[in-house]
């Protein structure tokens, strides 16, 4: 027999032959090259034998030469498989969106929880989320990544100190910890105020305590400033001084800056890529060619699809190429002094409180050697010196 | 006359020069596998069929299969494959 796989997909019927001269019937058929197998014998006068589906066409020619009566009994092979899967196809259909309903839906925002934070900044955090998209029922491929969410949450809201931002299954859970504003400590254990740095008394405010230097007088570190002993001779009390006492400090800084210097900067042209990747094979979806940029910075952002609470080897890829340019800066010798004396002012603002005073500054030198500009700047500052010492009971002042 | 020439040739060649007489003379090969299976080569077409007996025409004469539960498994224009329980394999030949 032939190759039964082949038949089978080449289709197959049963027939029933019946009446007289099924003999000459077969041997018509056998002659016109028609392969028929099974043959057998179904009571007087009428077999059934299967045949190719081809050949089902030519054999009503051979049967009415022959007064045979033919009947078609049972199709079988692919080409009726295929006629009934079409016939079915709403079931193929439904299952397919099934899955597909399914894949949607695991790859979806279903909820956002936030932990740690009272309502008002809640609503803020809420918010803030739904200007960047993370709202319920978005799907994540269209959501920015945890990290940059974490970032943007953390940077937009003054009220939160950290937000630690994850994502299980379809939840994003985020844990907050507020910016519990420090209260004033309460100054309830009895102090001094003393200096904290060598300085000249500007000005003076005292609350509590009795001052025991003026202005214009000149005070080393660790030098009384305001007393917390008061009351006259014999019935003293000790009270926590409290108040400011600003004093004129002086700080010199140095700044060593390069004339030619330079930079990578983003040039703002950039070329985003998708792609979907299976498996180790990357399709690419939008955006073709590769990125005409000779020196760039690649950012990848990958999020796996998911299936029920499982992660399938399928991925969606977002690539972004930004260019990068190299950028010299040269400074003529007037521009440089005056960026490094800028770059001072700067060190010494941020080193320092916010309630601070420059004063004044003096150069005090200023050099080009080897290409770089070096200056030393004196700096006259006011600020408040004064620093809590706390009374130890006992201890006769 | 003349055929019976003919036929005096063909047997002695087959005698003579070891051809196969099968192919020489158009007569039948006939393969059994005990009594399941019948392999019939070089028939010439069918002449009866029913589950208990096959008849074949031959070059010359007939061929007569009993059995029980016969299938023909396939049938090309020369060769037959049957299946079943073969009682006996009987040639009819005319005799004259």
């Amino acid at each position: 027999m032939k190759n039964q796989w082949i038949e089978f997909y080449r289709g197959l019927v049963t027939v029933k032959a019946s009446g007289k001269g099924i003999e000459r019937f077969i041997n018509a058929l056998t002659r016109s090259g028609i392969n028929i197998w099974n043959v057998k014998n179904h009571g007087t006068q009428s077999v059934t034998f299967k045949m190719k589906l081809e050949d089902a066409k030519k054999i009503r020619s051979h049967a009415r030469n022959s007064d045979c009566r033919i009947e078609f009994l049972q199709r079988a092979g692919a080409p009726f498989l295929m006629k009934r899967l079409l016939k079915n196809s709403g079931f193929a259909a439904g299952a397919l969106a099934f899955f597909a309903v399914i894949l949607l839906l695991s790859n979806m925002v279903w909820g956002i929880e936030i932990k740690g934070a009272n309502p008002a900044t809640e609503y803020q955090i809420i918010k803030e989320l739904d200007k960047m998209g993370v709202k319920k029922g978005k799907l994540q491929f269209f959501v920015n990544n945890v990290e940059s969410i974490q970032r943007t949450l953390s940077n937009n809201i003054e009220a939160i100190t950290w937000v630690g931002v994850e994502l299980k299954g379809t939840t994003y859970h985020l844990q907050v910890v507020e910016k519990n504003e420090p209260e004033k400590p309460e100054y309830l254990s009895p102090r001094h105020l003393v200096a904290k740095k060598k300085a000249v008394i500007v000005e003076m405010f005292v609350e509590e305590g009795r001052p025991v230097v003026d202005i214009h007088d000149h005070v080393q570190p660790g030098q009384l400033l305001v007393s917390g002993i008061i009351g006259k001779e014999g019935q003293t009390e000790t009270v926590p001084s409290k108040g400011e006492v600003f004093g004129e400090t002086w700080y010199k800084s140095e700044v060593i800056l390069p004339l030619k210097s330079t930079f990578k900067v983003f040039s703002g042209n950039e070329k985003v890529k998708h792609s979907i990747t299976i498996g180790n094979l990357e399709i690419p979806i939008w955006g073709f060619g590769k990125p005409e940029f000779e020196e760039y910075e690649l950012e990848e952002n990958e999020k796996v699809v998911k299936f029920l609470k499982w992660e399938l080897p399928v991925s969606y890829v977002n690539k972004t190429f930004r260019e990068r340019e190299q950028v010299t800066r040269i400074y003529s010798n007037k521009e440089a002094f005056e960026a490094a004396k800028d770059l001072a002012r700067k060190k010494i603002k941020s080193s320092l409180d916010e309630n601070a005073k420059v004063k004044g500054e003096k150069v005090l030198h200023q050099s080009i050697d080897n290409g770089k500009v070096t200056i030393a700047i004196h700096f006259q500052i006011i600020e408040n010196i004064a620093e809590g010492q706390p009374i130890i009971q006992g201890d006769s002042e | 006359m003349a055929k019976k020439w003919g036929q005096f040739v063909r047997g002695w060649m087959t005698k003579n020069m070891e051809l196969p007489q099968d192919v020489m003379m158009d007569l039948p090969r006939i393969t059994m596998i005990g009594q399941i299976h019948i392999y019939i080569e070089n028939h010439r077409g069918l002449l009866a069929f029913s589950d208990k007996e096959l008849r074949l025409l031959l070059k010359q004469g007939q061929l007569l299969i009993r059995g029980k539960a016969f299938v023909i498994k396939t049938i090309l224009p020369e060769e037959i494959l049957l299946e079943g329980k073969i009682d006996s394999v009987t040639y009819i030949t005319d005799t004259d």
